[in-house]
């Protein structure tokens, strides 16, 4: 494979970060491979949003404002991706390792009879073959592995693991015919967003998370949120934060939630059970703060602060506030 | 309406891994295999639809492992399921998820469903791709992270987990369809369960069933693995005790400013 397919997930053209680090990404691949870097954006608000992403060090930008991406769950955006990765020939597809990217990746895989690596993290081009390095199993292994076809593979992309960077000489936005004779049958009846301003906790630089320590739903949103904010970061919560309905399921950190990797982490009352240390022990920094020294988090934290978290946090905050100033 | 989840088997996914620095691969020994944990949540949801429905549903638990794990599938008859089907064939071994995906697709076809749960995600490999590519080869509409499903006048209607919200959708039968954990904690199994599922069947299915076109396993697999290495170790860090919070929030900001986080 030469060629790099960025698949651009978004909702009437607004984007996740990662769809920059994409395509970021893709340039360096397609330039080590010895092909070009493409983009498909389809759906409502897709050419504004190629307007953005022509910035980014793409060649080419494929775009349909097609409504029907929109009305139909999935099967669409498949279609439109297998057309553009045999238009462009054997190729590299990224996805972004979302709920919506799983999903695409995952049809694409049989699609274009292709190998998968996901939720990779670092790249290498050995010889013409792609290597990709993968945090596996909660991050207990690192594995590298290649793909070996040479026509097409697929690689999912962790959020936040690569950086962004505008730049080169302008992508040429060119539309993708819409894929002809298909026909639908999942209907999008209603499609409600849910948090929308609030970073995705995937994507956030910095995560303030609490757990049980905190005793219930307030100190999420009086001492955890103004920290958070203050550095542009989310927060986030143990299982049983979110087991005692402190905090709905979609901020769980670990084993059941989400997996994390910011450049900073700050634990509240947290204990650290292996459920949750998978879920952020690839993150940057971790800072505790706990009433017990000797709780397992301490094995994995660069900074334990053994103390009353509803004295420390508000003094921290207002540390942190001072310097931003 | 015929129901079939697939499970996976892995390692407990509650005990430390680790890996053994000598022949680099995980380290099973005391390990012991269980039901992957959000599959649990799909067998869940099989079950409470097939409650639902009521009439003569029933819920097939599907699973691809070797055979000698063929027991940690009464956990899931226990459970409530009605039978169990087990592909197993040392050519499996090696299966990549193209491959994976590839030979549970043509498996499933011969079990037959109207609906197919499939887990999520994996405890081990997590690619989340799984059930797309199972759903692409069986030519079925995919439905994924649904946290509330009906059978509303023969069609599904789902309420499912979205990356910036939720939605309603509406798919035909049969389609594939993966389940949030949001749909409900599994169940315990009861003892009449446990005791019950002793006397339910596991039928053994093998390659030559499936009668594949190209290779699977790791002759086959388009994906190879290069490393599997411990992470950078972390070391413990440093434990500070705060006298009060002003202290305590100092050490915290120092810290961060001399990592240059602040």
């Amino acid at each position: 494979m030469q060629n790099v397919i960025v698949y651009v997930q978004h909702k009437n053209g607004s984007t996740p970060k990662v769809t920059f680090e994409m395509a970021t990404l893709a340039r360096k691949l397609a330039d080590q491979l010895g092909g070009k870097a493409h983009a498909v954006v389809v759906g409502a608000g897709s050419s504004q949003l190629a307007d953005t992403l022509k910035s980014y060090p793409l060649d080419a930008v494929h775009v349909n404002d097609d409504a029907q991406v929109d009305g139909f769950l999935l099967d669409p955006i498949v279609d439109y991706l297998e057309a553009a990765a045999r238009a462009v020939g054997p190729s590299l597809v990224l996805v972004a390792n979302t709920l919506g990217g799983k999903d695409v990746a995952g049809r694409l895989v049989a699609r274009l009879n292709a190998g998968i690596v996901a939720d990779a993290t670092d790249f290498k081009i050995e010889g013409g073959t792609v290597e990709a390095v993968m945090p596996k199993m909660g991050g207990a292994a690192i594995t590298t592995a290649k793909l070996k076809s040479a026509d097409y593979g697929i690689a999912t992309i962790r959020p936040n693991a690569f950086s962004a960077q505008a730049g080169g000489a302008g992508a040429a936005v060119q539309p993708i015919e819409k894929p002809a004779g298909k026909s639908y049958a999942v209907v999008v009846e209603n499609d409600v967003e849910e948090g929308t301003g609030e970073l995705a906790l995937e994507e956030a630089p910095v995560v303030v998370a609490g757990g049980r320590g905190l005793g219930g739903p307030d100190p999420f949103d009086q001492l955890l949120k103004p920290l958070a904010k203050l550095f542009g970061g989310a927060v986030g919560a143990s299982r049983a934060a979110a087991d005692a309905g402190w905090v709905p399921y979609s901020l769980q950190i670990g084993q059941t939630g989400k997996t994390v990797s910011p450049n900073l982490y700050i634990a509240v009352g947290i204990s650290g059970a292996i459920q949750h240390k998978v879920g952020m022990r690839s993150s940057g920094t971790i800072v505790a703060i706990n009433k017990d020294g000797a709780a397992p988090i301490a094995e994995f934290s660069d900074l334990v602060v053994v103390g009353d978290a509803f004295a420390i946090l508000p003094e921290l905050t207002k540390l942190v506030a001072a310097s931003k100033a | 309406m015929k129901i079939v989840v697939t499970v996976k088997l892995v390692p407990d996914p509650n005990a430390e891994k680790r890996i053994d620095p000598a022949t680099k691969r995980l380290v099973r020994t005391g390990v012991e295999t269980v039901l992957n944990p959000y599959d649990e949540y799909a067998l869940e949801a099989a079950l409470q639809l097939k409650e639902r429905i009521g009439g003569d549903s029933t819920v097939t638990v599907f699973a691809m492992a070797p055979e000698a794990l063929k027991e940690t599938l009464r956990k899931a008859l226990a459970m409530g399921a009605d039978d169990a089907v087990l592909l197993s064939d040392a050519g499996l071994e090696g299966s990549d998820v193209w491959g994976t995906s590839y030979a549970m697709a043509h498996a499933l076809k011969k079990v037959g469903f109207d609906l197919l749960l499939v887990g999520g995600l994996s405890d081990d490999g997590s690619t989340g791709a799984t059930p797309g590519a199972i759903a692409e080869y069986l030519q079925m509409p995919l439905v994924t992270n649904a946290r509330k499903a009906d059978v509303v006048d023969g069609a599904l209607k789902i309420e499912r987990e979205t990356d910036t919200g939720y939605q309603i959708v509406k798919a035909p039968l049969p389609s594939v369809m993966t389940t949030a954990l949001t749909f409900g904690e599994p169940r315990y199994a009861s003892l009449k369960g446990i005791m019950g599922a002793k006397k339910k069947t596991i039928a053994a299915m093998t390659l030559g069933d499936l009668g594949l076109e190209q290779p699977v396993g790791a002759a086959g697999a388009k994906t190879e693995l290069l490393a599997f290495a411990p992470p950078p170790v972390r070391g413990k860090g440093q434990v500070v005790e705060a006298a009060d919070g002003a202290q305590g929030a100092q050490v915290i900001f120092d810290f961060l400013k001399e990592k240059k986080l602040v």
